[in-house]
Order: structure tokens, then C-alpha cells, then sequence
């Protein structure tokens, strides 16, 4: 019986997801297939609704 | 971000997930680490190596608005802090030839030519998928020219030009207009280049090239490199007139001022997609609200069937955005766009309201680009027998609806259907407790409680009668009778 978690996609629901698993106590393996973790998020300038810095 | 320095995070940047044997509790994975040809552990991310690298390519974090060298941070802030080499373009791997440059400029010795794809097994008990979605290619919707009217953009192209750290710093200039300028810079290079010849001459026959060429004309003058000479400036002539028209038309470069969103570009349309993109509406809405906030003289319209704000706040954010920001909304399907003499597009629509027919001259179009699946779904999908639903999203359990028909594998985010951040991030948590759960539960079940089991047990009877695929052939077999 293993307890890791493997996440596959480093967008923001991949981190979130590592994180929350991590915080947990979990040991997490995050894969992404870009050379850096951020997704598509990590694109855009601002989010709604509040017109946040998305970085 | 955090998650780069989690002690319980293991971070497998440009790695692949190549397969996958076993069940919850027991899955053994293969993950292919893809070369960076850069030893990861000493790169410090100084950048020097790419301020050096002589090839240009394409940037695709900035969706092609500006250049990147072919050793590169995929964007600054980047997580791992590290650079990596496009083998595809870099010298040293595309054509063979002896470069080397990086190598010997970085001071950390961390480039390595020789670096290998590694194969990395890692042994988990359950599988988050958070693969994300990809943006529908507005290409195949012909009669709104993107990619043939150089005015017609997308919604992630447009944020890259609204971002302050952007390609034309948060300015939004026309991209016709950002052409002249890449124009200029050519002219520029090759005016320089045939001035400096030209200037050769002059210096080694002791003459002004206004002279020579007098001379030249009269046939006092010719032969060898003379006639050179007299070639060169004939040429250099045109190109300096050509300059300087550029150059007057490249500083008299406006920003765009009227803007023009065009709702549903591939989502709730037979012929490509028939889900709605969920957060495109509001995506459109927010940078029509930034576009005004940097230019509170634009006149910024957006043309949709209907505006679907689902969300907390999300209606207020849109009613605000109709009356202070002042946002004109268009009920309407847009037809088509054209394109007049200045590089202009021109909408034409029908405003439903008003039962007419009508267009507008814009100086820019956004495309609200649909939300699609990636192609690693599939790709992910076939290798963990993880069945996709009808629009190629992961097929997920009615309840709980985070599970797809694999025990121990979760999907999450718009991997499992399209929407916005927030719901992404709550859907994320709620997959990473779901996981939790599940290795939990399997632990007490080895003991000998077994709650587990009732989760098969659901699994099987909504397998049985919610299969969205089963259904929608038995739809179609139906309509066949």
C-alpha cells in the first residue's frame, strides 16, 4: 500500500491539488510537461472578478 | 510559489507520464524526464546564457507576439528557476554546427550537450489529473480571418498585450501596426549594412558617392568596382526613401482605440464545439474592463447571443462593467469580418434587438477562443483506461463527481470540463481530499474496515446507468427507430 499522490498537469488546479496533498502530509510527484509550472494562468494579466494580479 | 519548495513536493518539470500499471493503492508509474541538456541542480537561473545565444525563435509563453532565444526560461518568474535548451532550434542540435556559446559563458558549468531523456519510476497510490484544456484554433473558423487579418486577435493574445511585462508593454497597439516597426528594424539593418559598403568605397577611391556617380554616368568611370560601387548606391537610394516613410508611419503609431469582443468562437457551435467555454463571457468582460482602465477614451463593444456570468460577484462585476466602465454589450451572433483599406476590421452582425443587420468599423477584434481538451488527454486517457466523456473531457462519476471509472484516479480543473479559476482551485482541493480519502480508506480496508468497498459499489451502479456515452448512443440508436 503506497501513500503518494502523483498529480499530472502543473497548472493552477495541479498545484493546488500538490499543495493541499502536501499540507496533508502526503508526499506528492508533480509532473508538467512544460520546462515550468504555472499553466495557463501564468498568461494572463489580471483575473475577474476582482481584477487581481494573476502571478 | 510555494510549491517549488515544499519539502513534500517532488517538482518533475518537462516530464511526461509514459505508463501506468497497477490499481489504488498500488500504481507504478513511468515518467519520462525529457533532456534539458542543463544539469537542473546548478543552473542558477542568471540568464546570461540566453543574453549571449544567438538563435531567435518564436516565444510561445507570449503566444508569438515576441521572441525568445533557443535557450530559454519559459517566463521570468518561472518555476524551477531554470533554463533549458529547444533542441529543436539550438544550433548545436539542429544543424550540427559547432556553437558552444552557452557552454562557455556559463559560469556554473551547467550546460550539458550530452544530457539524456531520463526514465524516472515513481510507486503512488492515486493519480490526480490536472491536465488542463488548450485553446480551440480560431483558424478553422474562416469567415473571422484570424490569421489572415492581422487586426483579428485572441483573448489570450490581447491579454499578453494588456500585461505591463507584455510584448508591447501593456500598450495595445494595433498589430498591423507592430509589423511596421519589425519593418523598420529590417530597414534599418539593411540600410546600415549598405551604407557601411558604400562608405568603403568612398574611402578607397578618395570621392563622395554624389561625385562618382556623376562621373559614372558620363561613362567617365567604369569597369570592375566601379560598377560595384554604382550598383550599391542606386540601391542604397530607394532604401533610404523607404526608411524614411516607414519611419514616419511607425511614429505616428496609434493605440487601438475601438475594440471589438466576439463571444463563442468555437464553443456552442455544432460545427466544432457543442459546450459552452464557461468562462470566456467574463474573461472578454474583464479585459474589455482593463483595456478601458488604460484608455478611458476606447470604445470597447462585446458581441455575444447572451452574457453567461455564473459566479460569485460575477453578474455585479458585469453590471458594473455596463455602467461605470461603460462596456457597450451587443446582442448578436457576429456574421462575419472583413477587412478595409487601413487594416481595419469591419463586424458584420445582426443585432437581434433591433432585428437588423448592421456592421461596425473597429480598429482591433478579440476572438473569445473556446475551451478544448488537450491533446494529452486523450493521450492519458488511452494509458490509464481512464474513459473521456462526449466533448473529450475525462469522464467523471455523477457522485462523487471528481472520480473518474478507474479507482484511484481523480480529475480536476478543466480537465474535467471547462471553467474559471476559482471553481479550479475549489475543484483541486476537493480532488486532493478525494485522493486523501481514498488512500486512507484503502489503509483501513487492509485493516480490515472496509469503506472502500461502498464506493465500488456506487462506482458500478452509476457506471451502469449514468455512462454519458452509453446514453448519447442510445439517444442516437433511438432516433434511428
Amino acid at each position: 500500500m503506497n501513500r503518494d499522490v502523483l498529480v499530472i498537469g502543473g497548472g493552477i488546479a495541479g498545484m493546488q491539488a500538490s499543495l493541499d496533498l502536501a499540507e496533508m502530509g502526503f508526499t506528492v510527484h508533480l509532473v508538467e510537461r512544460l520546462p515550468t509550472i504555472g499553466g495557463k494562468m501564468a498568461q494572463l494579466d489580471k483575473t475577474f472578478p476582482t481584477n487581481d494580479c494573476a502571478l | 510559489m510555494d510549491v517549488g519548495r515544499h519539502p513534500k513536493i517532488r517538482l518533475l518539470a518537462y516530464s511526461e507520464v509514459e505508463g501506468v500499471e497497477g490499481e489504488m493503492g498500488n500504481f507504478r508509474i513511468r515518467v519520462r524526464k525529457k533532456a534539458r541538456y542543463v544539469d537542473e541542480n546548478k543552473c542558477t537561473g542568471c540568464g546570461s546564457c540566453a543574453e549571449k545565444c544567438p538563435t531567435v525563435v518564436c516565444d510561445a509563453y507570449n503566444v508569438g507576439l515576441a521572441k525568445r532565444k533557443a535557450i530559454y526560461k519559459y517566463f521570468a518568474q518561472g518555476i524551477p528557476s531554470v533554463y533549458t535548451i529547444d533542441a529543436a532550434h539550438c544550433r548545436n542540435f539542429e544543424t550540427g554546427k559547432k556553437c558552444g556559446l552557452c557552454s562557455r559563458i556559463c559560469q556554473a558549468g551547467a550546460i550539458d550537450y550530452q544530457q539524456e531523456d531520463r526514465i524516472v519510476e515513481l510507486d503512488v497510490g492515486a493519480i490526480i489529473l490536472a491536465t488542463g484544456y488548450e485553446l480551440f484554433d480560431a483558424r478553422k473558423v474562416p469567415e473571422y480571418g484570424y490569421g489572415r487579418l492581422p487586426n483579428v486577435v485572441t483573448s489570450l493574445e490581447f491579454e499578453r498585450f494588456l500585461s505591463a511585462s507584455g510584448p508591447t508593454g501593456g500598450h495595445v497597439y494595433k498589430p498591423s501596426d507592430l509589423a511596421v516597426s519589425e519593418v523598420l528594424a529590417t530597414l534599418e539593418k539593411q540600410m546600415r549594412t549598405s551604407s557601411r559598403e558604400i562608405e568603403r568605397f568612398e574611402k578607397t577611391f578618395e570621392m563622395s558617392s554624389e561625385r562618382f556617380i556623376e562621373k559614372f554616368n558620363s561613362g567617365e568611370l567604369t569597369g570592375g568596382h566601379y560598377d560595384e560601387w554604382a550598383g550599391q548606391y542606386r540601391s542604397f537610394l530607394p532604401l533610404k526613401e523607404k526608411f524614411k516613410r516607414t519611419k514616419e508611419r511607425a511614429e505616428s503609431l496609434k493605440t487601438a482605440h475601438r475594440l471589438a469582443f466576439i463571444q463563442c468562437v468555437g464553443s456552442r457551435d455544432s460545427r466544432f464545439n457543442g459546450h459552452c467555454s464557461a468562462f470566456c463571457c467574463m474573461h472578454s468582460i474583464k479585459e474589455a474592463v482593463i483595456a478601458r482602465e488604460h484608455d478611458p477614451e476606447s470604445e470597447v463593444h462585446i458581441f455575444g447571443m447572451d452574457i453567461r456570468a455564473v459566479g460569485k460577484n460575477f453578474e455585479e462585476y458585469r453590471n458594473r462593467a455596463e455602467g461605470e466602465a461603460g462596456i457597450k454589450f451587443i446582442r448578436s451572433r457576429v456574421a462575419e469580418v472583413t477587412e478595409n483599406d487601413s487594416h481595419n476590421p469591419v463586424i458584420w452582425y445582426e443585432d437581434t434587438k433591433a432585428r437588423q443587420v448592421r456592421s461596425m468599423e473597429v480598429d482591433m477584434a478579440i476572438l473569445a477562443v473556446a475551451c478544448e481538451p488537450g491533446p494529452s488527454a486523450r493521450r492519458l486517457s488511452e494509458l490509464l483506461g481512464v474513459p473521456l466523456n462526449e466533448f473529450g473531457f475525462y469522464a467523471t462519476l455523477t457522485v462523487p463527481p471528481l472520480d473518474t471509472f478507474r479507482p484511484g484516479v481523480f480529475a480536476c480543473g478543466c480537465a474535467h470540463g471547462p471553467m474559471d479559476i476559482p471553481e479550479s482551485v475549489a475543484q483541486a482541493s476537493s480532488a486532493a481530499a478525494r485522493a486523501a480519502s481514498a488512500l486512507m480508506g484503502a489503509r483501513s480496508k487492509e485493516q480490515g474496515a472496509g469503506s472502500g468497498e461502498q464506493d465500488a459499489e456506487s462506482r458500478k451502479q452509476v457506471a451502469g446507468s449514468e455512462d454519458h456515452g452509453a446514453k448519447a448512443k442510445k439517444r442516437e440508436a433511438g432516433k434511428g427507430e
